[in-house]
């Protein structure tokens, strides 16, 4: 039989063919048994190769943990099996795509996946249901058109990004596409960059205001910069770097206000090595740049960085480009036109008003098609390979918004792009606006999900879109954005209104549960981090939404904007109004409590049964927790208020009142004194493994033992919000210990 | 040519008969009680947001099984993924069971009463683009295949002739009595 290695032989880039050649050996040197599982696992996920809920081969079918019998007696890494459904990632380096390679995409989602392509929160695109045997030829025939997926997953540096704007933007200082584009070239399986203790995140943008680069928020992130020397206008980056979101988020540090274009890939290369030789390895929860950023200081970093600068060998890769870049543009397909008198198309002004951005070239305008939960068809793919021939050729992004845009469509050309998006079932308007949730997979394909981040985005975006005609402007523009657990890939941070999956036990059951989290910043990069509120349920979350955003019209002042206002009325005043929702009725009034949105089952996590605790034992600990989570919520009152002292102490005192209510499980008698806590907390749940998250480990457990091990020095915004954070998720971590605990018996 | 990957879509009498959504918690049951032959049930998905797309899929080892709502027309959709014998005949034969089987167990669910899968019609979809390429050639092949299968009064017809589309023939007639 043919194969697509025989097909493709002559159109692979040869060095690409080798690397996709070393995998397939990799998988077949795997299933005879002679390489290990945690090697091919690593090995899988530098090609983008992921695992994906219920691959160890237990599911809840909602009545019983159902063992699932694959046929293959092999895994592909721990605890995962070889026959088990897998995702795969593909890199689209700053979005960038053309009508071919859609083609291509499309018709891989068909043959190989579920026939649908899921545009991710970093300009990715992942497919879901593949078998790791079709691999190979996936990768081949993505390479095929100029489309890799190394590094996509595993510790390496992942996808670039970059501004969607990008060239066309009426708010950059230049084009950063090239400098992207020379980056993930230039990085790609370079050697100094294969020894990270984990993943790096690079991003681009135009400028500083904005959003769409969301620089903050990366472990290395450039702004565009121009600055005058000699009466010669140069070209530079104002770059940044350890910043980050994940459980606890992390601003990003300047790192040098101007570093010449000349500099960005030596530097890059420079604080790769500083990162691979002293960034952590063996503890996976601090190994991301921004922990030794923090550890070292930006100063001592900086120190370091240029220090390996200068040892490089240089390197012509470094420049070799610059030439094209002041020079590089798209070609438009069509010449430049204004919409005129033209007869316009049903639905279209609506559209027009969300979805169409007029770019710095006049006559020219960006095109956004919005994808429900970043979610299209192969067949829809492959009509808006055909709509992007028609009217704006090669220049294709996707978003981090989870959405796909058409740049350099001639403004004459909307009414019939807009027919003809329509007709695809893509036509819908809202992007950018409150209706386009964002959502990482959660629990619908991550084994990491708690919550249904995909389930709750499509219930508000049914109702947002039902309503979004009747909505203020005010409420129109926010953002929302859902992680189905505390790992920030729904980038909930920085949402005007973001929320995070969590869990609560009532009576004996599980109830899926949002935390509410406000005060973040999309603009300026995702210029600020919210903090948790309140712990909501699942079901309630559309009122939340409701109630806020009603208070918000009612009582916002002329001209203030959703962050002001929320600091404006307060937290406490905020989380007041939403106590009631905060309610879970017991099972038998309302069992539709106890199953999450668009999941039928009933809600468990882990594939656990049923606990048999003792309900006294629990409504002590309990009562603990919630005096754990009063005092976070107080930390994060002095916090907004400036008094980083108080707030450092409270949330210092949350932590050892969470890990006493565990401790007290036990030992009911247990003092309230921290060295004690600390000590017993950790032989009794740390050293016996006993507690832990089953993905994050002992992770949270350290935030207890740092902090108490080593109080901080002085007292500042980004200590006191990192502490905060920290014993918020300590918090949730410790009530899921309780259930851990109980489940097996031993409180 | 041995073709593996494949599809076979059952028609519904009515499509304006069933609630799409409806699918969500019937397949979440037959995960519960594993009921399909030969497959492997893991999860369900709703893609009912998307035209065009799988609708609500229910995953199993060996093939998904979709509601289908192209040119409108609600139907059933089994795509197989892993062998089932050694020949084109086999793959075709284990598909079209399984798609049988679903479609049986869907007409028997109360949710669903009055949903009927028509018996005259019904599409085969060569899901490889590289052992099955759109175009005249692979269509003959898989015509002699399809005719032994279905008999020599079924009409055979080409449905898409572009080339990027999968090649999908129409089996017409009386395919399934």
């Amino acid at each position: 039989m043919p194969t697509w290695e025989e097909k493709l032989a002559d159109s692979l880039d040869t060095q690409l063919a080798d690397e996709i050649d070393k995998f397939a050996t990799e998988i077949t040197l795997r299933k005879q048994g002679k390489l290990d599982e945690k090697v091919f696992a690593e090995t899988r996920l530098r090609r983008g190769c992921y695992g994906q809920r219920y691959d160890n081969g237990h599911r809840h079918d909602g009545i019983r943990s159902q063992e699932l019998h694959y046929p293959a007696d092999l895994t592909k890494g721990p605890e995962t099996l070889w026959d088990a459904p897998g995702m795969q990632r593909i890199k689209i380096p700053f979005g960038g795509m053309n009508p071919d390679q859609m083609d291509v995409l499309a018709d891989l989602a068909e043959e190989y996946a579920d026939g649908v392509l899921h545009v991710t929160t970093r300009q990715d695109i992942q497919y879901h249901f593949i078998h790791i045997d079709d691999t190979p030829a996936i990768m081949r025939r993505l390479g095929a058109v100029g489309i890799t997926t190394r590094e996509a997953c595993g510790n390496s540096i992942r996808n670039v990004t970059a501004c969607p704007l990008a060239g066309v933007c009426k708010t950059e200082s230049f084009d950063v596409v090239p400098y992207a584009k020379a980056t993930a070239k230039f990085m790609l399986g370079h050697p100094d960059a294969q020894n990270f203790g984990r993943k790096f995140k690079i991003a681009f943008s135009g400028c500083r205001e904005e959003a769409c680069g969301l620089v903050n928020m990366h472990d290395m992130g450039a702004i565009a910069a121009m600055r005058v020397e000699n009466g010669k206008v140069r070209r530079g980056f104002e770059l940044y770097v350890g910043g980050g979101l994940g459980a606890v988020p992390h601003d990003a540090k300047l790192f040098d206000a101007f570093l010449p274009e000349e500099e960005l890939l030596p530097f890059t290369q420079a604080i790769s090595r500083v990162f691979a030789r002293l960034g952590e390895k063996k503890q996976r929860d601090r190994a991301r740049i921004k922990f030794l950023v923090a550890k070292l200081g930006i100063e001592e970093f900086k120190k370091l960085v240029i220090e390996e600068r200068k040892t490089l060998t240089p390197d012509p890769r470094w420049s070799d480009y610059l030439s094209d870049a002041e020079t590089y543009s798209e070609k438009p397909l069509r010449p430049p036109t204004f919409l005129n008198g033209q007869k316009r198309p049903e639905g279209f002004d609506a559209w027009y008003s969300t979805n169409v951005y007029r770019q710095k070239q006049d006559g020219y305008v960006v095109a956004s098609v919005t994808l429900p939960l970043g979610d299209l068809s192969s067949w829809q793919m492959r009509e808006l390979a055909n709509v992007a021939r028609r009217f704006s050729g090669d220049s294709i992004r996707t978003t981090v918004e989870q959405n796909i845009v058409l740049r350099w469509v001639s403004e004459t050309d909307l009414p019939d792009l807009y027919r003809e998006l329509a007709r695809i079932g893509l036509g819908a308007p809202g992007a950018g606006t409150i209706v386009d949730v964002t959502a990482c997979p959660g629990t619908d394909t991550c084994k990491l999900g708690i919550s249904s981040s995909r389930g709750l985005a499509g219930e508000l975006r049914t109702r947002l879109a039902a309503k979004s005609f009747n909505l203020d402007d005010a409420v129109k523009n926010l953002r929302i954005k859902i992680s189905g657990c505390f790992n920030s890939c729904g980038q909930h941070h920085i949402a005007d209104l973001g929320f995070f999956g969590t869990t609560l036990t009532v009576g004996n059951r599980k109830v899926p549960h949002f935390q509410v989290v406000l005060g973040g910043k999309w603009q300026e990069n995702g210029g600020a981090y919210g903090l948790a509120l309140v712990r909501v349920p699942s079901k309630r979350i559309p009122d939340v939404i409701d109630r806020i955003t009603d208070r918000y019209v009612r009582e916002r002042a002329v001209s203030e904007n959703f962050q002001d206002f929320v600091k404006r009325i307060g937290k406490k005043e905020l989380r007041g109004m939403l106590e009631d929702l905060t309610k879970v009725p017991p099972y038998e009034v309302d069992p539709s409590y106890y199953s999450d949105w668009g999941d039928p089952r009933e809600y468990t996590i882990g594939d656990m049964g049923t606990g048999e605790c003792a309900g006294e034992v629990i409504s002590a600990a309990q009562f603990d927790l919630a005096s754990a989570d009063r005092l976070v919520f107080e930390a994060q009152l002095h916090l907004d208020s400036g008094d980083y002292t108080n707030a450092d102490r409270l949330a210092y005192r949350a932590l050892m009142q969470a890990a006493l209510s565990l401790v007290r499980a036990q030992w009911p008698e247990a003092p309230d004194e921290p060295d004690t806590i600390t000590r017993e907390f950790r032989t009794r749940f740390f050293d016996t493994n006993i507690w832990g998250d089953r993905y994050a480990g002992s992770k949270f457990a350290q935030y207890l033992f740092a902090r108490h091990a080593a109080p901080p020095k002085e007292h500042t915004h980004d200590q006191a919000h990192r502490l905060v954070e920290e014993a918020q998720l300590f918090v949730e971590a410790v009530n899921r210990g309780h259930d851990i605990l109980a489940e097996r018996g031993q409180k | 040519m041995e073709l593996q990957r494949l599809g076979i879509k059952l028609f519904a009498a009515d499509s304006a008969a069933v609630r799409v959504r409806d699918f969500v918690p019937v397949f979440h049951s037959w995960i519960q009680r594993q009921c399909m032959d030969g497959h492997l049930l893991i999860d369900v998905h709703d893609y009912s947001h998307i035209q065009n797309g799988p609708g609500i899929l229910l995953v199993a080892h060996e093939g998904n099984f979709c509601t289908d709502m192209a040119d409108g027309r609600l139907g059933l959709v089994y795509f197989r993924k892993q062998p089932a014998g050694t020949s084109t005949q086999s793959h075709i034969e284990a598909a079209l069971k399984a798609v049988r089987q679903a479609a049986s167990l869907l007409e028997k669910e109360p949710v669903f009463e009055g949903l009927r899968f028509r018996k005259d019609e019904l599409l085969v979809i060569a899901n490889d683009r590289l052992l099955a390429p759109n175009d005249a050639a692979t269509f003959a092949a898989l015509k002699s295949q399809l005719k032994k299968m279905f008999g020599t009064d079924a009409t055979l017809v080409y449905a898409s002739t572009n080339p990027k589309d999968r090649l999908t023939v129409r089996v017409a007639g009386n395919p399934l009595s």
